[in-house]
């Protein structure tokens, strides 16, 4: 069993925090919490940590809690343990993006346009980005996945293409293009699929 | 159409392969599905949506839960019912609570081994038909919770997924082996001191670390703690660890290791992130929103806890009508001494009737007759105290990875006239 030494300062601290909240396990009068944003805000970093973080884990992961510098460091850390492809000095900046816009201490700065995110200027490219579709695709070759120009040219001229891809990018799949499997999106907005649709097939 | 997959695939995984060292700068990885049946082809037809070869899908696992249960996160896969959904002796299957690491993986029976090596006498492999004849079967309720469970309750927000304020855990029956018998039967070295644990599951991408966690010997010897094959009668879900995983009643759930495949007698204990980076706790409470202090300890039991499970939150009553106001009460070490409650905010406590005896690390049921008199809004109130004197406190110590909430539950009703 934990031991338990109360502190004095660790108790006052406990004591004020009492003060602002019932202290209990109070079932919340609606059931239902309010959803963590499934995207990361845009900011500068934004690309990097979406297509690092967001391989293994869903955005919600980072969106659902505001946390100190020092805690984004040790998650950072911890998910490289636990395998996540991040290398050495990539970590400054994933570290800095989330102890900007995920900070317990310190307001996120207002959302920047242009500069931080050139590609955020196209709405389709915004959300492939902030969907972490370019974590596994590029536009001119394989990573992951097929490259977008790939897939457009595979596509093109086949009539319901578009319906059978936005299909494919929110039910996921695997077997078209290799074992390694694209998953589900299934939070996509229908309009929001045929942006992207409509972009990738525009990559001939 | 054959060959053209098959060619696809290689191109597909050498890319893969290039993209992950140019990103790790490290060299050649396997894609994660690579190395395992190809189940990909079989699952090309477009339903059920096809997930990485190899795996049971979350609208799989979801199928088998109870509309009821909200999920947290779905990669992984986490998800539970709250507390007055979990009004029950015995947590049926289908609102037992989900927590994956990794990938729900989608294991053979036939084809599963259970490996014990290390500092043992004579390494030994079993199947799954091997071991439940080599040794006596036992059923037996035991507690199993998150040690995240309610985390959602601590001021500031704490690190990890989001659970619900209650509910992160599970009181079923289970079936299976000892894990004591196991280890006799393999022979303990003299400084064997500590036992870890390796499950199937398998994360997204190769480089994904294991799901490794290790208990010491006291808690391995235990004669609740498990090797289970059976849940509630039925053989274990496929969510829950199928075809065998470790039961280790009382404590923190990540140490009942699902899929598990390995077990290593070791002089001290496993060394990886799911010891050293999770699943750890201060040995004294830190301001809260500092950092893990370096002294920190691996989570084991929980400390005591209760929870109501009936009224619901907002039921409504009537004024002068007799009502039962029910809830559950456990803890990691020991028994529950009692349980108390309070109508009235916590100005007054009253003793609720406890079904005492049951198995050691089963939760007990606590009920009291409540005869409301006041019209309006009302509240209850649950404390336990365990056989130690460790009461439930007004407010759990916050810690950074928001780990074992066990504050007083309080469950507001209505009173009508």
């Amino acid at each position: 069993m934990m031991q338990i030494r109360i502190i004095p300062l660790a108790a006052a601290v406990a004591a004020a925090f009492f003060l602002f909240q019932s202290g209990l396990t109070v079932t919340p009068l609606a059931a239902q919490e309010s959803e963590a944003p499934r995207t990361l805000t845009p900011g500068k970093g934004v690309e990097l940590t979406t297509s690092r973080c967001v391989i293994c884990h869903d955005a919600q992961h980072i969106t659902r809690a505001k946390l100190s510098r020092d805690e984004w460091a040790f998650n950072v850390k911890n998910m490289i343990e636990r395998g996540a492809p991040i290398t050495p000095e990539e970590v400054p900046p994933i570290v800095e993006y989330l102890a900007t816009y995920y900070s317990r201490d310190v307001a996120p700065p207002a959302e920047e346009t242009g500069a931080a995110a050139p590609s955020a200027e196209d709405p389709a490219q915004k959300l492939l980005t902030t969907n972490a579709c370019i974590a596994c695709h590029a536009v001119d070759r394989k990573l992951i996945g097929p490259g977008f120009r790939e897939i457009a040219q595979r596509y093109q001229g086949q009539g319901g293409a578009p319906d059978q891809l936005a299909k494919k990018i929110r039910d996921g799949g695997a077997g078209v293009w290799g074992a390694t499997p694209m998953p589900p999106h299934r939070h996509l907005a229908d309009a929001d699929l045929k942006l992207m649709v409509g972009w990738i097939m525009q990559q001939k | 159409m054959a060959n053209e997959i098959e060619h696809a695939d290689k191109k597909n995984l050498k890319s893969r392969r290039d993209f992950l060292s140019r990103v790790t700068g490290a060299g050649a990885v396997v894609a994660a599905g690579a190395g395992l049946p190809n189940l990909a082809l079989a699952q090309a037809a477009p339903k059920p949506p096809a997930d990485p070869a190899g795996t049971i899908s979350n609208e799989m696992v979801k199928a088998e839960k109870v509309p009821e249960m909200q999920y947290h996160s779905d990669r992984p896969l986490t998800g539970s019912v709250s507390a007055e959904h979990h009004n029950f002796a015995v947590t049926p299957s289908n609102r037992m609570f989900v927590r994956n690491n990794l990938l729900t993986p989608d294991l053979s029976e036939a084809n599963h081994r259970l490996t014990i090596k290390g500092l043992v006498n004579k390494e030994l492999t079993f199947s799954v038909a091997e071991l439940k004849k080599a040794f006596p079967a036992v059923t037996l309720q035991g507690m199993v919770e998150c040690a995240g469970s309610g985390r959602q309750n601590f001021v500031p927000t704490a690190s990890g997924t989001r659970w619900l304020p209650t509910g992160g855990m599970g009181c079923p029956t289970w079936t299976g082996v000892r894990l004591r018998d196991v280890l006799n039967a393999a022979g303990l070295k003299p400084n064997g001191a500590h036992v870890s644990g390796q499950g199937g599951d398998f994360g997204v991408i190769a480089t994904a670390a294991p799901v490794i966690r290790s208990i010491p010997m006291s808690k391995a010897m235990d004669s609740d703690t498990l090797i289970a094959w059976g849940m509630n009668d039925a053989p274990l879900p496929k969510v829950h660890g199928f075809p065998l995983r470790l039961v280790t009643p009382g404590w923190v759930g990540s140490a009942s290791i699902k899929w598990l495949h390995t077990l290593t007698v070791l002089d001290v204990p496993f060394k990886g992130t799911y010891m050293d980076s999770s699943y750890r706790v201060p040995r004294y409470p830190v301001r809260p929103g500092e950092k893990m202090p370096k002294d920190a300890v691996s989570t084991e039991a929980w400390p005591v806890k209760s929870m109501i499970t009936h009224p619901a939150p907002n039921s409504v009553f009537k004024a002068g009508k007799s009502m039962l106001v029910e809830g559950r009460a456990w803890v990691g070490e020991g028994d529950i001494d009692r349980v108390e409650v309070s109508f009235n905010e916590g100005r007054s406590w009253q003793r609720a009737a406890i079904n005492s005896g049951g198995d050691k690390y089963a939760w007990r049921i606590f009920s009291v007759e409540f005869v409301p008199r006041q019209q309006g809004y009302t509240t209850v109130l649950a404390r336990a105290t365990d056989s130690r004197g460790n009461v439930q406190p007004m407010l759990t110590s916050w810690n950074p990875l928001g780990y074992f909430w066990n504050s007083i539950h309080r469950v507001g009703f209505v009173v009508e006239a």
